[in-house]
């Protein structure tokens, strides 16, 4: 009455297949984590391969993140801007119109501008990657999607975000009179990349770490809300004494932002020891670590 | 045809291991035959079916699909809520890779669905009815040799299972199906073969009226 059926076993006749459909051999890992050529489609296979597939995802991706990003909400792109420069205007004119007209030797509102716009491209970036996850649960259901491609398309998203927001505000400065020439943009360039590599780095770690151990988006804002005042946003990191100013360095985001304000005038007294290979190789380390946890829980993710 | 092989399954809980779902399933679900999955609530057809759509990964053992496989049309995913159902639908399409056919496939969607101005909506706002009847014609949109659903027709009213009914029949000797449904009518309207899990096991029928009927007797002991 009940026919159980007799497991099949692999044979030999299917080898092609297999060797087209895994190309780099079938390895364990595949019992891990889903590989993007796991992924693949054995039919589809014939004129898609896995980059394409790869490339089509994010593509999809990032229209769907753009178009929630900005529309989500009435006026959400307004907000977007708005929200940096409000920020900038009000401490711009603590600082810039009472307290001091220069801060290390370069204009206090350019100053502060630089800071708080590399504070927001961190914040911004590692903080969008972190919910990239939750927000895009439910297309996970899409075999082709996985979740580290819905993490890596906001981090790319907001920095396409950010120069539009950094554009708008230098605009503005340059409007109200204020020479925003920088003196060397490619250092400028190097620090704010290495910025958001890190931003990147941190918000790979904890989007695949906070769906192992929930805790840690918590531990995550909590860390987040003091290094507003100790990176150098607020306070110049070369006014601090010592021993407290080596604690402070070893913030890569203090190396990111005193870099920054030095390609823009370079008679700009920076803290003793700023050095962006210190920042870089806290974001190459960050990305590995990263990656590796994004390899290793991609299918405690998926299945969650 | 996919050959699904010595498959276990058991999720990670918050206190280590669970317990085994399956326990070396293996059958191969041969080309263009429309089968139903019976068992009862917690046997792991949801498990089973999202392992064969590729979206889960099996503990041990192992999935060969050697066709083109949909993903699983069902409650849990599929749609994005903020999206609205025209958005959710380019965004399946470019996953595809079917950038330049889009504005056809929209029509078609639009068309199969027949959710009205609602298509425009976010689909946060759709009742479960009309997100069964997206996902439907969604997965429809594309030449699929295999078609996963996961108890989506039983939201669905009269008319639209009538219409998905006649769109697998005229799918038949290309196309196949294979279901989860706790209605049996729906079951036999849809399937000619049928698969019941039991315990971690899989047994396979030739007629699905058989494998309920070897569901009910388990249920009547």
């Amino acid at each position: 009455m009940i026919g159980g059926l007799e497991p099949v076993r692999s044979s030999r006749i299917h080898s092609l297949c297999f060797s087209l459909k895994y190309p780099f051999g079938f390895c364990g890992l595949q019992h891990i984590c889903s590989d993007i050529i796991g992924n693949l489609d054995y039919n589809l296979l014939l004129y898609r391969n896995s980059l394409r597939i790869t490339l089509s995802v994010w593509k999809a991706l990032l229209l769907r993140e753009a178009l929630s990003r900005l529309f989500s909400s009435r006026g959400a792109w307004f907000w977007l801007i708005a929200e940096p420069v409000a920020h900038m205007a009000v401490l711009g004119f603590l600082y810039a119109g009472i307290r001091q007209h220069t801060i290390g030797g370069i204009d206090a509102l350019i100053w502060l501008v630089i800071g708080l716009q590399g504070y927001f491209l961190f914040k911004r970036t590692s903080g969008q990657m972190s919910g990239a996850i939750d927000s895009n649960r439910a297309l996970f259901s899409y075999r082709q999607v996985q979740p580290i491609d819905a993490v890596l398309i906001r981090g790319v998203l907001e920095a396409v975000l950010m120069v539009a927001v950094i554009i708008v505000v230098f605009a503005g400065l340059a409007m109200i009179g204020y020479d925003i020439e920088p003196a060397d943009p490619i250092i400028i360039l190097q620090a704010f990349f290495g910025l958001w590599l890190f931003a990147v780095a941190v918000g790979l770690i904890v989007s695949a770490a906070a769906e192992v151990a929930p805790e840690i988006r918590q531990i995550f804002n909590m860390v987040m809300m003091p290094l507003y005042f100790i990176s150098g946003v607020m306070i110049p990191i070369a006014s601090v004494p010592e021993p407290y100013r080596d604690w402070l360095l070893i913030n890569p985001l203090v190396h990111a932002l005193d870099g920054a304000r030095e390609g823009f005038a370079p008679y700009y007294h920076t803290a003793p020891g700023i050095s962006m290979d210190y920042l870089y190789a806290w974001a190459v380390i960050g990305l590995f670590i990263g990656l590796l946890l994004h390899r290793r829980f991609a299918n405690l993710m998926v299945t969650r | 045809m996919i050959v699904v092989e010595d498959l276990w399954k058991r999720y990670r809980t918050d206190h280590g291991p669970g317990k085994w779902v399956l326990e070396g399933v293996g059958f191969v679900i041969p080309p263009k035959v429309n089968i139903g999955l019976v068992g009862k609530n917690g046997a792991g057809k949801s498990t089973l079916l999202s392992i064969i759509g590729g979206v889960d990964q099996p503990t041990r053992g192992r999935v060969e699909r050697r066709c083109s496989v949909s993903w699983p049309m069902g409650f849990g995913g599929g749609l994005q809520g903020s999206l609205t159902g025209r958005q959710n639908s380019k965004f399946v399409c470019r996953i595809h890779g079917k950038e330049h056919e889009i504005p056809e496939k929209l029509d078609f969607v639009q068309d199969f669905a027949e959710i009205g101005e609602a298509f425009d909506d976010p689909v946060k706002t759709y009742s479960s009815g009309m997100r069964a009847r997206l996902q439907f014609a969604l997965s429809l949109a594309f030449d699929f040799d295999v078609y996963i659903s996961d108890e989506i027709t039983a939201v669905g009213d009269t008319a639209f299972r009538r219409k998905a009914q006649r769109a697998f029949a005229d799918l038949a000797g290309r196309s196949s199906l294979v279901m989860v449904a706790h209605g049996e009518a729906t079951l036999k309207e849809f399937c000619k073969a049928g698969i019941w899990l039991h315990e971690g096991k899989a047994y396979w029928f030739d007629d699905v009226g058989e494998a309920l009927k070897a569901y009910n007797e388990r249920l009547a002991q």
